[in-house]
């Protein structure tokens, strides 16, 4: 593995660009299969379905978009963690947002044993960060200030806006190809002319590789914005050391989640999963480039 | 429908005139964006400077709460008490940055004989509001420093741009030159292991 060098400001700028890229990039995804999946299922209604479609897709788009905190947070079932609760979770966060010259976001907690934390959101002014109970009750107060520095640090990179576009994109072309694939179930008895048959099988190959492929990227980016992410929270903190022992703490501790969808796993600061070529580099790999700092 | 150049000079003079046009706004251009990049910074700079100050205010603004909590269970230890007391009088009286960061180191060092002599009264010790005043000042130590990494961050970004080309042109044009960094203490400079 090459050292890890990273320019944070270009990085910013591509996420940036990625994302505005990646936004197209779903829009034109969605309509590509709403257009084999028409003229595979209904011809006749083209149309229509295409104009229902366009509507469906940027109104998924824009609402998920400005939404996504509230979503990523619902979808765990975290709760607002208030200043009275948790004095010490906002002070490590205040002074985290000045080093990182960062709004504070707002704070959330989930109830688990296990160490973990995200952030999300749009861009830092809507941005969130939630972590485990597990992590307030089992981390030193700076192994806990070097988790949260590293979901600060995913704010500062504007990850948060990539992987938010990310899942959405995940997410739409999951819904597509779940809707085309079942209504083959009910599209069986009539008769179909060579073109809709052949759109059909086009159809089903998409609808079959695009969530994949669609994974396999998500997978791929979400791995190399931990390394920077980590090398951005030392940048704040100054100190790899507590960031080195809270993931050696987590390799110990944490259990594979249970009540967790898959669908959330890039968000987190460890895979709360544990299985192999996921969401996130290995441990090893996190300390032994952080040792490298 | 087309018009026809022979090799006169109104060809030849459209290009350069066009190439001059081209060159004139790129230089312009470049002059605005350097302006404005020096603009920016020096505010984010002064911006940085404003949270130092905040937090300092801040910490000076929980002394008098403290004081108060340690007299109702320590007041023999006039000493210490005293010397918390003019520490904060120093940091609220002292002009500029620099001075005021060295009122709170000496803040810093009267605050930790306080702490340390509150081991011995455990009526003290286990006081709620003690123990939320001293999280809160060992929390504003930490913003105090990390406001002051984040300014020195941003001199750096600043500074970067005035000495490497092309920005170091566009600073003697304009005028700007690099700034200082706010010196940091001995204690603090072994904490700092990397730097990006």
């Amino acid at each position: 593995m090459e050292p890890i060098k990273i320019n944070f400001r270009d990085q910013i700028a591509r996420n940036k660009t990625k994302s505005y890229f990646l936004m197209l990039l779903i829009f034109v995804t969605f309509i590509a299969l709403a257009y084999v999946i028409t003229l595979a299922t209904a011809p006749g209604y083209f149309f229509i379905i295409m104009i229902f479609g366009i509507i469906f897709s940027l109104s998924y788009l824009l609402l998920t978009y400005y939404n996504s905190d509230k979503i990523s947070i619902a979808s765990v079932g975290a709760k607002k963690a208030t200043r009275a609760n948790y004095p010490d979770y906002h002070r490590l966060v205040e002074g985290l947002a000045i080093a990182a010259g960062l709004p504070k976001p707002k704070l959330y907690i989930m109830h688990t044993p296990n160490i973990n934390a995200f952030a999300s959101g749009r861009d830092p002014n809507h941005a969130v960060i939630c972590v485990t109970d597990g992590a307030l009750d089992q981390l030193e107060r700076r192994e806990l200030e070097a988790v949260l520095s590293h979901e600060l640090g995913h704010i500062a990179n504007y990850d948060i806006k990539f992987m938010t576009l990310v899942t959405v994109m995940v997410g739409l072309i999951a819904i597509v190809s779940q809707i085309f694939l079942r209504s083959l179930w009910f599209s069986g008895g009539r008769e179909k002319s060579k073109e809709q048959i052949i759109f059909m099988v086009i159809g089903i190959v998409m609808a079959i590789l695009a969530p994949i492929a669609v994974y396999l990227i998500q997978m791929s980016i979400s791995r190399k914005r931990e390394f920077s992410a980590d090398a951005t929270a030392v940048k704040f903190t100054r100190n790899p050391e507590p960031l080195i022992k809270a993931l050696e703490k987590i390799g110990k501790i944490n259990q594979p989640e249970k009540k967790l969808s898959k669908a959330v796993a890039p968000m987190f600061f460890a895979n709360p999963f544990k299985n192999i070529g996921s969401t996130h580099p290995p441990i090893e790999k996190r300390i032994e480039a952080l040792k490298r700092m | 429908m087309f018009y026809k150049y022979s090799l006169t000079s109104s060809f030849t003079m459209s290009v350069w005139l066009w190439i001059g046009i081209g060159a004139a706004v790129l230089v312009a251009g470049a002059f605005f964006s350097y302006y404005n990049r020096f603009a920016v910074l020096s505010n984010r700079i002064a911006n940085s400077l404003s949270q130092i100050n905040v937090q300092l205010k801040r910490r000076a603004d929980l002394i008098p709460n403290l004081i108060e909590t340690v007299k109702g269970f320590a007041k023999h230890e006039k000493e210490a008490i005293k010397e918390v007391t003019e520490a904060r009088k120093a940091l609220m009286g002292a002009k500029g940055t620099e001075d005021k960061l060295k009122a709170d180191n000496q803040l810093e060092g009267a605050l930790k004989t306080i702490f340390a002599i509150a081991e011995g009264y455990p009526d003290l010790k286990a006081n709620t509001n003690f123990l939320e005043l001293q999280r809160e000042l060992s929390s504003t130590e930490d913003k105090v420093a990390y406001a002051r990494q984040h300014y020195n961050d941003n001199v750096l970004i600043y500074n970067n741009l005035c000495t490497t080309l092309p920005g170091a042109w566009f600073a003697s044009i304009y005028g700007k030159k690099e700034k200082e960094y706010l010196q940091i203490t001995e204690a603090e400079k072994k904490n700092i292991k990397i730097k990006f």
